[in-house]
Formats: C-alpha cells, structure tokens, sequence
C-alpha cells in the first residue's frame, strides 16, 4: 500500500515511522513543501539564537520513507487518487494530512525584508540576521512569543525589544494578575525590554521592501525588526474544494476526512463532533497512532483528547501548565486559587469541586500527581494544595510525555557514566517523544559529571549479565528441542560415529557464521547455531514435488552455503525427495510411509508447486494408488511438525493459477486450510532462504518471526529497490531506455525498463544467486517480483512499468 | 502362461510425475508397456491472450530444469513471428548459457539422478581404496581427485554418515540387487564423483548466472536481444566464465569420460544384448552456429537403425494425436492447429492405467506418422552418420577407446555414452563461442538488442522456435492475433520420448525400449528405472495442451466408466 503524507513537521514523520513499524510492507512518501528534512519546530528559537543548526534538529526518520522537498500541495485530485504540486502529481491508496497550521499576520508582509512571522527555519535565519542594531517589535504573548522574547533577550544584537500586548495579560488570558507581573518583572530586568499592555500597531509607513517607521496606540518606533507571534491557522486552503472543512479539515474520531481514504491529523485537523484543533506535541502523536491503526486496519482507536502537560523552559523561569479536557475558560463556576512564594507561583483553576487546570512558575510541584487528579475527576479538597505536599521529592518534572524528574535522570547519567545525549537511549526515552525537553536533558547531562572508570565497569558487568541471560534462553530452546525431539538424541551407541560425521572443517565455520549473519543474530549466537546444526541431521525431512516444475529443488541443489554435498551427507537428513532418492514406486512409497509412521510429529514437510484442485484433484496422481497431489498432501501434513512451502506456487498458487487457473490451484496454506504455513516465495526461492529458516525452526522449535503473509522477516522485510546496487541511479534519474543503450552498458536504473523492484519484498540485492553471483537487475533485466505469487505473472512480468494506478 | 501387471509410481530421480507400468510373463521378462505423465497443469492455456513479448517469462516456468531452453525457445518463437533478427552478439550469449547448461544438465542425470541405478554404495564400503586408485588408472592416466588418502576420505564420509543412523536420500534403495554390475572399488570410484559431481554443478550454475542473472529460471532475455549487456562487456565477468567451464572441463576429462567407459566395460554383456534398445527411430533440428558457419549438431531423420538412409529434417512432417492421451481430438494435427479439449477418463478403481483405453497427460507426437527418439544419442548418431566435423572426431574416439559401435548407442549404456561425449563437446566448443564473443567486442561491436517499434509490427503471424536442448528437439510454436497470443503450443523432448501408443498402436520410446527387458527380482524392478532414466525423463516439459476456445478446463466432463 502507498500512503503519502503531506507535511513536513513532527507529525509527519511519527506517522511515517508509525507506519512502517506497523506495517513494513506500506510504502510511504512524505511530501513536504519545505527544502529541509522534517525537523523539529520546537526549537526554532534554538536556531535564532545559533545554539543549534537545521541539521542538529532534524528529526529521525525511517530510512526507507521517500522524502519529496520543495513540493508545495496545490490540490488533491480524488477521483485518480493523486496529489498534484507545481512540479509534480503523486499518487496514492492512502492521504494522510499533516500540514499543521500557517501563522497569522495582520497585514501582508510578503516582500518585506524587516518583517518576518515566526514559523520554519528559513524565518529563523531571516530574524537572526535582521534583529541586529534594530528595535525588535514582538507582537503576541502566547507562548510563542514568550519564547521568542526570552531567546532574543540573551541575544546582545537587539537595540531594543517591545512586546505589544492587545490587552492585558501574557501566556494565557487566565494567568493570574501575581503570575503576569511575576513574569513582566523578570523580563524588564533587562533595560531594552518594554512589555506595552494595551497597545497595537495601528499605522506603518511602508518605503520599498522596508517598514520604516509604526505608528502604535502609545508610541512610534523606527528602525525597527518586526515579528509575528500572535496566532495560527489551520494550513488546509489547498484541500477546501474536496474535503469538508470548518477551521481545519473536518474529521471523524478515528482522523478520517469526508474522504473515505484521506486522514488528517495535527494542528490541521478539526474534530468533528466538538471543534477541536491539537495544538501540543502529544496530543498529534496520539491522532498520528487513532489515523495509522484505522488506515491499516488494525485494531479500531479512536481519538480522545487527553491532560495535557506544557512546560516552557525559559531561560529565566520555569513554566508549568497542566490542563483538563473539560476545562472552560468561560465557565462561570472556575475558581482560582493562588499560591504565592518569593518568586514562585502556584495557580490551580477549580470548577465544580474538580481540579481544572493548574498554571505554575517556578513551582517544584509534582505534574504527574496533578495530571493523575485530573484523569480521576474526582471531587477535591482545596486545603490539599495549600499543604504543599505535592512535592515530588524527585525534583522538577524534565519529561512530561515520559514522566521523568530531574533527579531521576541525574541518576541514570551518573550510573551509566552518559556524557551526550545520544548515549542515553537504551536507558531512558526521555526528549524522544515530542522533542521538547531535548535541549533540556542535553544541559542537565552536561552539568552532571560523571565517572568513566566506574560506569565502564558497570556497564560490563551489565553487559555480561545479558549475554549470559541472551545465551541461558538459546540454551533453555535447545534442551526444550531435544526433549520434544527425543530420537534426535545422540545416544551412547551412535555418538562418536555422529560427532565423527561432522567434519568440523573451516567451511563449515564459514558456513555457520553466513547463517547467523543472515539471520541477524549476535556473532555470539554461532557455537550454538553450531550445536542446532549437529541436531539437523537427525530430523527426517519429506520434500514434496506437487504441480510443479522442480525449479526450486533445481535451486536447492545449488546451495552454496552450505554446498549441497555437506548439506544432504551431513547436515540434515533428506528422506524423500522425489528428484534426488535412491529408490522408486513402493520402494519410495514404504519410505514415506515409515516417516509418516515413526517419526509421526517430528518431521518437517518442504511442499513445491501448487495444489490442483479442479478435476477433484485429478490433474495430479501421484504413487501406485493414484493418490490425488491434494490428498497426499493432506495425509502428509497431518503429521508433520512443521510446514514449509517453498517457491511462489506452494505460496498461492504462482503461475500454476495464473490467469484463466485452468487447474482451480491454489497454494498449500489454502489448500490445507491452514494459517501455519511457512512460506517462502521466489521463483525459485533462494536456497539459502530455505537453509536459514529450516535452521531456524530445528533449533529453537518456533518459527522464526513471520510477517502478516507467514514469510520470515528476516528474509521477506526489504524491499528490492532499497537495497538495489542501481538505486542510485533511480535517484539521480539515470534509466535505461532501450535495451542495450548507453544507460544500460552503465547499469542504470531499469524501472523504465519495466522492474518491479519497488513492488518486490525479498532480499535478492543483498544474498544474491548462485554463490553470489548475480540476479536479474545485475543482469540488465530487472525484477518482476517473482515472489508476489501469482499476481506477479498476470502483472508483473513484463518488461513495462505498471500503469500509474494498478499496484496496491 | 500368466501374466502380472507392476506399477511403478513415482518414478523418481527425475523431472515430474510418471508413472509406468509393465506387464510380465512368468520369467519376468517385460512383455507389454505403458508409460503415463501424471500431472497436467496447462500452462499454454495461461500464456492465451498475453502480450507476446511477456510468453518467455511464463513459458520459462514450464520446467525448473530446462528452464533456461524454455524461456530461449518462447522467445525465439515470438521473434521469429515478427521476422526480428537478433544481433550476433546476443546469439552468442544464448548460446553460451543453453550449451552450459547441456554441460551440468548431462552431468547431474549421469551422477545424480542415475548413476544409483548402477552404483551401490553399499558396496563402495568395503572398498580397498589403493586398489581402487589403480582401477581408476585404467581409463585415464590422471583420474578426478583420485588420491588414496581421498578416496578414504570418501569412503569414512559414506561410512559415518550410514553408521550416524539417518540414510537420508539413500534410504530404501536398490542396494545388493544382483544386476549391479561394479566392483567395490569401482562403485568407490564412482561415489567420489557423485560427490565431486555435486560441487562441479553448483560452479557451472555460477557461470550460467554471469550472463543469465541466476538459475533455475534466469531472467536476461528479451524480444530483439539479450539484456545481460553490462557483463557481456566486462573481462572480468568473461574471465570467470572461462575459469568455471576450464574447471568443469577437466571434470569431465577425468571424470565423467572415465567413469562411463568404466560402465560401458562393467555392462558389456548388456549392451551387446540390446538392452533398452527402442525403435531406432531418431530426429535431430541441428543448431547452434559458430561465425566459421560450422555447427555445432546437425540435422536429418533416420529410422529402424538404418545408418545409411538419413532423409532431412522438415518440421512441417510434425504432427500430434491424442487417442491414447486423455484428450477429446484423436487426429493427427500440426501444433499450430492443435486444438485439443481435456477428456479425463481417471484410472482403473485399484488405480492402474486403463490400458486398454486413454491412459496419459502426454500425447503423442509423431514424425511423418513415425515414433522417434530425441536426445543426445540421436544427435550423436546423426552428427557420426553426417560425418560432422564436430561429433564426429569425439565419437571416434570413444568408439576406439571402448569398442562400441554405433548401434551399441541405442541402447540404455549407450544412451549415457552418448550423453557423456556430447556434455565433452559442447563443453569444449563454450569455448569457439566465447571467442566468438570476444573477437566481436574486439570490434567494437556491442550490440546486445534488435530495435523495433512494438506498436507497428504486424498484429498477426505465427512463428516458431525449434531447438536442440538437452534431452532433445523442443519447438515452440506461437500464433499471434490482434497483438496477442491467439494460440501456443510446446513440443517438448519428453513429448516425443514419453509418448503413449497412438491410433495404429504404434509404442512410445519409454514403452517400446522396456519390451523384453528381463527383471531378476519383480519387486525392485531396477531394471525398469535403468530403461526410463537412460532417456532423462523431464514430464513438467512434456505435458501440454491448447484449448483455442479458451474453456475452463476444471468444467471438463470426465467420463464415468
């Protein structure tokens, strides 16, 4: 599936590595109208004031999302399911809007080289180079511009800085008259800082592309930078014609549009049955999860508007804002009670018995406890918060989506000896939610020292503890193994003919540790990937020939790793194998038999080609009875500990049931009615696909971890264009347009040429054929994602490029 | 005198599903046969109404071990419906990948799929490995890998592994049965080259996959050309190719030859009483042209063993009938006519072949109305009748070296003679191509792809793809209406060697090469297998039907008695 995200901020980027972890076959594409990467807007200041770069702030993103920059959305065409920009159309199964939200300016600024709103990097640097010698006018007192201010007082470049109140309060018009002058106080510290309550711009003189003078009610100011802080607006004009809009984007709970299949989440999205607009980091982050779930159909959320936690960390004071859902600035009944101390403000709001929403500076009291009041609704006795026993003992809140205070995070840094924040991750995942505390944590981290000598000691100990633990588990599966696989066992009688069978030679070192590297294990892993394999040989294998054309047991029989030799003599144990055994008819049919008798629940069952089902099952007969390809099939699997089906006919059907199926075929999971098929597609798969999860299943008796159609993940999760060795060239734009043209002598990109590569899961670019050697885009053809099943021969298998709205 | 029907299905040891069963009188001698492919999957049926230029992708699928020749013939067929001659450059490169895989396609059925019809490890334990060197001297002066110290090696693997408990694909075998011919030390001689046989087919895939991209089932053709450009122009790529084919030529030097005059020598007796020996009847396409203009096989039609009476090849002479096929038409029709309607008439109730009636998937193709045999003995008979310069300096050879002569080919030993020396020639001529290849390049001839315009071809026509492939002739037949394939149909080498009897009651190949074979034990009929494998069955290749109306086959009405 194709999901295109339109958007370049915070809420883009969760959906899209939301996505691809729910879903690792969706294909994403981020369309953003912005020329860098997502990153994260939350430290803009960051970038006025140069502590940080773009780079430094720019958001982890999924390597396999494609990222289109510079695309400005025009429109949404929903009949051909396509966005189209400027330059550009996209298609998609799946929209989902993030665009956020455009900031307001009272008048129109385009073209002017002294006034600037405040919203993406390029305004940053726009400010940062033109606040020098000028009198910086700030207008709007959310939280924006409070932030804004505090980064430009640091600044030594502003002559001076006025910030214009409309009426009389800051943050918020229900911050206490305490709270407002607590906060004017600490700003008009500094002699270039003037807060005007009452006050708005009410002329200009305008002289080419330069405000040079305003006319305010109180006063006149020159030579002046201007800054829009005051608001925002949903940024959806480009989807009015199209979807149901108010403010934002009209949506349902579960973030769906008036369009079946467009979503909207963030600051874009309007709720539907109440009006309301995300405007926190949290609160995106829960509609991003609501829209990907619905959209992938999983498990059906829906969208909840939850306690919220602000915390704005400014240079000067610490600003603590705890909000409920139901809280209603205008609701008569709110009851404020104020808790002052030196320059410490506590300010709860009460309604009807409840705590409503709390505003703090400088507080030290406990968020969490507060939020947790909130979530229970309970009714509240006021005395409480006068107690002051809200203290968390555990210092101010850091994180507030993760619930981390400062002292506990000075101890994690001191126990793991952390000296940057990147080091921090395996402990905890504080700053990793919304961002906003990053900065935060990175200072509290380089203000804490710490001793190497110990915390490298410490860590070894701990890393040694979960070797041991790792390798304790690996051993606990094998013994499970070798008591659910009894005459596996190597007996007193047969043991040092068997050890003696195991040539322990260097390629069969190299061997075991190719297996474990595809199979993405720890090196460590290798001594007992090395026991499991001893056991292999002892597990009687029946590998069924159905309709097909032996092209995966031609495959087999070139394994390289091992090679085939070692592989039949000494490594597992090919009991029926109708291309390879020795004997034939009932000499054959008695050694099915006696596996199917004796070794009842421990075989495993390797099915090839399909299952004709039409004709009763008579278009295949197999063995002196006439026994149907789908009754032995039947008979066989009952027993078998497991079942692998292997090439894309035992998948479903593969070119057996292509178009118009004359044999009614089918795969062996339908055929058996069976949802525990293994399944390894490819025609032919490759062998060593075969090898690493017969591996896999012998050792630790579970499959390895499958994906949603049964495949290995470790072998079916890559997509082939992104570990192309041409991709590069897709990139650039370098194809191939007729065969044998200079593109081609050069080994460009195919997809011209008809590859299916971006549509193919398999991993052929990094394991290759043959020893390696090549596979079909090396060899100038391309891919037609032979592993797809069926599909893949009534589509794919072409040489031209799918039409634009045929694939999934 | 009474007579006993055995089954024997699956056979194994080769491509696919068939059955075949015999008839025999009280001393056990084979009076009556039938052969029978058990599975139909219809895959011409599949390729109706697809763009012609995506047949080869589908068609390769035909068969997982011819599957290169498949996806060469489809294209050939549709290229040569729209008269598209392919560049010189790209004729090589097929080349080199079809005539590879003749080289590790013989080697795998002799070794692996074969060779335990006359090998018993068993015996190869008791082995005296120092004899066994001496023994291996015998036919050639530097023997495969033949040490002592190896071959007990060899002889320790086998051991281990049978004492460890598991016998895995060796389980249940012929082993002891007294039509095994070898000594201890020369079954040792042959395991070793199981075993080495193993790894040499797994190099020559690797060489197949420089030009082809991977195998089973490459991926480097296309309508007009070849697409395997860039490592058609790269010396290293080349460099590796020949490094891989010097490697398996000397496998076959001082293997593979060996070994077989080794076996032509242990089954003299059976040779000389015509064991396996079928109708004499043998066709050949010919092909694969060097720039000198030599060929590599020759072409022409010889019948009832007549040496001296070969008459030309002409596909028109090519028919196929169905009355003993479980098929509606029972009329002798040419493959672009074909126009057959499955007519399913199952099997008796203890599950035996109705005999007297409609009894397999394979139908019956036919030259002039005559059975033939196809396959390297036909083609080494040809080539030694024809006097060609390739064949026949090989088969001199070896006729001198072993005492046989020609009409000792026609029988199961020859049959693996034939196959032995042509997998020499056409391992050695890899290398005329190669140079071929070079010289061009050397030219700055690069061209690796016909050019033209899909659009303005003629939207009808007909073509066909005839070749000489491993087991034997292939033809590929297309017919192409309103710019799609109107009508396919495959005759493939099996079709012709695993052919059931036809209206005159004329045997198949398999059928009438079991007629008089003698069984020492009824219920291990090794000598059966001996017959049937010595041909290279491959049934995934050999059943095929059209149906023009395009019917769903699953509605086909299957007969109640």
């Amino acid at each position: 599936m194709r999901v295109v995200i339109v958007g370049g901020g915070i809420s883009a980027v969760y959906l899209a590595n939301t996505l691809l972890q729910k879903d690792p076959a969706s294909e994403v594409l981020i369309v953003s109208d912005e020329s860098h990467p997502p990153y994260d807007r939350i430290h803009l200041c960051a970038l006025v004031e140069k502590s940080q770069c773009v780079e430094s702030i720019t958001l982890d993103l999924d390597p396999r999302v494609r990222l289109e920059l510079n695309q400005a959305v025009l429109s949404i065409d929903v009949s051909s399911k396509r966005i189209i920009s400027a330059h550009a159309a996209f298609s998609y199964d799946k929209l989902i809007i993030a665009t956020g939200s455009q900031p307001k300016a009272p008048f129109d600024i385009q073209g002017i080289k002294n006034a600037s709103t405040f919203r993406c990097e390029k305004e940053c640097a726009k400010i940062e180079q033109g606040i020098i010698g000028k009198n910086v006018v700030i207008v709007g007192v959310g939280p924006i511009g409070l932030e804004l201010l505090d980064t430009l007082m640091r600044s030594p470049y502003p002559q001076s800085i006025t910030l214009l109140a409309r009426k009389e309060h800051l943050y918020s018009s229900d911050l206490s008259r305490e709270g407002i002058a607590l906060l004017r106080g600490i700003f008009e510290q500094d002699p270039r800082i003037r807060i005007d309550f009452n006050d708005e711009i009410v002329s200009k003189k305008v002289c080419k592309d330069e405000i040079i003078e305003i006319q305010t009610r109180n006063r006149t100011i020159d030579n002046l930078f201007l800054i829009f802080g005051a608001g925002i607006d949903p940024h959806v004009s480009f989807a009015r014609d199209v979807l149901e809009c108010d403010k934002g984007i009209l949506v349902d709970d579960t973030m769906r549009t008036s369009n079946p299949d467009i979503y909207c989440v963030g600051e874009a999205a309007q709720l539907h049955k109440n009006g309301f607009i995300a405007g926190r980091v949290k609160e995106c982050t829960l509609q991003a999860d609501v829209a990907v779930e619905t959209l992938l159909g999983l498990e059906r959320k829906t969208f909840e508007q939850t306690v919220s936690i602000d915390g704005l960390k400014v240079g000067s004071f610490l600003f603590a804002d705890v909000r409920s859902p139901s809280y209603d600035l205008k609701d008569s009944d709110n009851e404020t009670i104020l808790i002052t101390h030196k320059n410490r403000i506590d300010q709860y709001i009460i309604s009807h018995d409840r705590l409503q929403r709390f505003i703090g500076i400088n507080t030290n009291i406990d968020l969490i406890h507060l939020k947790k009041l909130m979530e229970k609704n309970e009714t509240i006795d006021p005395a409480y918060f006068y107690s002051n026993r809200l203290n968390s003992g555990k210092g101010r809140l850091v994180c507030s989506c993760e619930s981390v205070y400062e002292e506990e995070l000075i101890e994690i840094i001191k126990l793991n000896a952390i000296t940057s924040f990147v080091e921090l991750k395996p402990y905890s995942n504080a700053g990793r939610v919304c961002g906003r505390c990053k900065q935060d944590i990175s200072a509290l981290i380089a203000a804490t020292p710490v001793n190497h000598e110990e915390a490298a000691r410490l860590r070894e100990e701990r890393e040694n503890k979960l070797k041991e633990a790792e390798l304790e588990r690996v051993r606990a599966r094998i013994n499970k193994y070798n008591t659910i696989h009894p005459k596996n066992q190597l007996s007193a009688e047969n043991l040092e003919e068997a050890i003696a069978s195991f040539d322990m030679s260097r390629e069969f070192n190299q061997w075991v540790s190719m297996i474990t590297a595809t199979m993405h294990l720890h090196p460590d892993f290798e001594n007992v990937v090395n026991e499991g394999v001893k056991q292999l040989n002892k597990i009687p294998i029946i590998w069924l020939e159905l309709s097909d054309c032996s092209g995966n047991s031609e495959g087999f029989i070139k394994s390289s790793h091992p090679k085939i030799d070692d592989l039949i003599l000494k490594y597992i144990s090919l009991d029926y194998h109708e291309l390879l055994m020795a004997g034939s008819g009932e000499q054959s049919e008695n050694v099915l038999d006696n596996i199917i008798k004796y070794d009842s629940g421990k075989y495993v069952l390797i099915v090839e080609g399909a299952v004709p089902l039409g004709l009763d099952g008579k278009f295949l007969r197999i063995g002196p009875k006439g026994e149907t390809g789908h009754a032995l099939l039947q008979r066989v699997a009952k027993d078998a500990a497991a079942v692998i089906a292997v090439g894309s006919c035992a998948y479903d059907g593969g070119v057996v049931a292509a178009a118009p199926n004359p044999t009614g075929a089918v795969g062996v999971s339908e055929a058996l009615g069976r949802k525990d098929i293994i399944n390894l597609p490819g025609c032919p798969v490759n062998p060593i696909n075969i090898v690493g999860t017969l591996l896999h299943f012998m050792m630790f008796d579970e499959f390895p971890k499958l994906d949603a159609k049964n495949r290995p993940e470790w072998a079916y999760s890559f997509l082939v264009h992104d570990n192309c060795e041409r991709r590069g060239h897709f990139d650039l734009g370098d194809f191939v347009l007729e065969w044998g043209d200079e593109g081609a002598k050069k080994g460009w990109c195919l997809f011209q040429m008809g590859c299916k590569g971006p549509y193919a899961q398999m991993n052929c670019p990094q394991v290759k054929f043959n020893e390696g050697t090549s596979w079909p885009v090396q060899a100038g053809h391309g891919c037609f994602a032979c592993g797809a099943g069926k599909i893949a021969f009534d589509e794919y298998a072409n040489n031209r490029p799918l039409p634009k709205e045929s694939h999934e | 005198m009474s007579k006993r029907k055995i089954v024997i299905d699956p056979i194994t040891r080769i491509e696919g599903h068939l059955r075949i069963e015999v008839e025999v009188n009280e001393e056990n001698i084979v009076t009556d046969a039938w052969a029978s492919g058990q599975l139909f999957r219809g895959i011409e049926i599949i390729l109706q109404g697809r763009d012609p230029r995506d047949a080869g992708l589908i068609a390769q699928r035909i068969c997982g071990v011819c599957t290169n020749v498949h996806y060469r013939a489809s294209i050939s067929a549709v290229e040569d419906a729209y008269e598209i001659t392919i560049p010189q450059n790209a004729e090589i490169v097929r080349n080199l990948v079809t005539l590879s895989l003749f080289v590790q396609d013989h080697i795998i059925h002799y070794y692996h799929l074969h060779s335990l019809d006359f090998v018993d490890i068993t015996s190869a334990l008791t082995a005296d490995c120092s004899k066994a060197v001496k023994i291996a001297q015998q036919y050639h002066e530097r023997p495969y890998r033949n040490s002592e110290g190896h071959l007990e090696s060899v002889k320790e693997k086998l051991n281990s592994f049978v004492k460890a408990g598991r016998l895995g694909l060796f389980a249940n075998g012929y082993w002891g049965h007294e039509s095994y011919r070898l000594t201890p030390e020369e079954n040792l001689v042959h395991m070793n080259h199981y075993l080495e046989a193993l790894r040499i087919q797994h190099d020559i895939s690797k060489a197949i996959a420089i030009f082809a991209g991977k195998t089973p089932h490459p991926q480097n053709l296309v309508v007009g050309g070849v697409t395997s450009v860039v490592d058609m122009l790269n010396p290293q790529r080349l460099n590796d190719f020949m490094f891989l084919i010097k490697e398996t030529r000397d496998f076959l030097e001082r293997a593979y030859i060996p070994d077989m005059k080794m076996m032509v020598k242990a089954y003299e007796e059976s040779i000389k009483m015509g064991e396996g020996r079928g109708s004499g009847n043998f066709m050949c396409c010919g092909g694969y042209q060097f720039a000198s203009k030599e060929q590599l096989f020759e072409s022409g039609v010889l019948t009832g063993h007549k040496f001296d009476e070969i008459e030309s090849f002409d596909p028109s002479k090519i028919t196929e009938e169905a009355s003993r096929s479980w098929y509606e038409h029972d009329l002798p029709r040419s493959p672009y006519d074909q126009k057959t309607v499955p007519f399913y008439t199952d099997l008796n109730e203890d599950g035996t072949l109705k005999s007297e009636g409609k009894y397999s998937w394979v139908k019956a193709p036919r030259y002039g109305g005559k059975v033939m045999e196809v396959g390297p003995v036909a083609r080494m008979i040809v080539g030694v009748v024809k006097n060609s310069k390739v064949i026949k300096p090989y088969m001199d050879r070896f006729m001198k070296d072993t005492g046989m002569t020609l009409i000792d080919f026609s029988t199961t030993i020859g049959r693996n003679a034939a196959r032995a020396v042509e997998a020499q020639i056409c391992c050695d001529y890899l290398f005329d191509f190669m140079s071929d290849l070079i010289e061009n390049i050397k030219y700055y001839d690069e061209e690796t792809w016909t050019k033209y315009v899909f659009e303005t071809l003629p939207s009808a026509s007909k073509g066909a793809g005839i070749f000489e492939v491993p087991r034997g002739v292939l033809g590929h037949f297309v017919r192409i209406e309103d710019a799609k394939v109107a009508n396919y149909q495959v005759v493939a080498p099996t079709t012709w060697n695993a052919s059931p009897r036809d209206a005159t009651g004329q045997l198949g190949a398999y059928e009438e090469s079991l007629i008089g074979i003698k069984l020492a034990d009824s219920e291990r009929p090794l000598e059966v297998l001996r017959v049937i494998h010595s041909f290279d069955p491959c049934l995934a290749c050999a059943v095929h039907v059209i149906d023009t109306k395009g019917r769903e086959l699953s509605r086909y009405k299957i007969s109640a008695s």
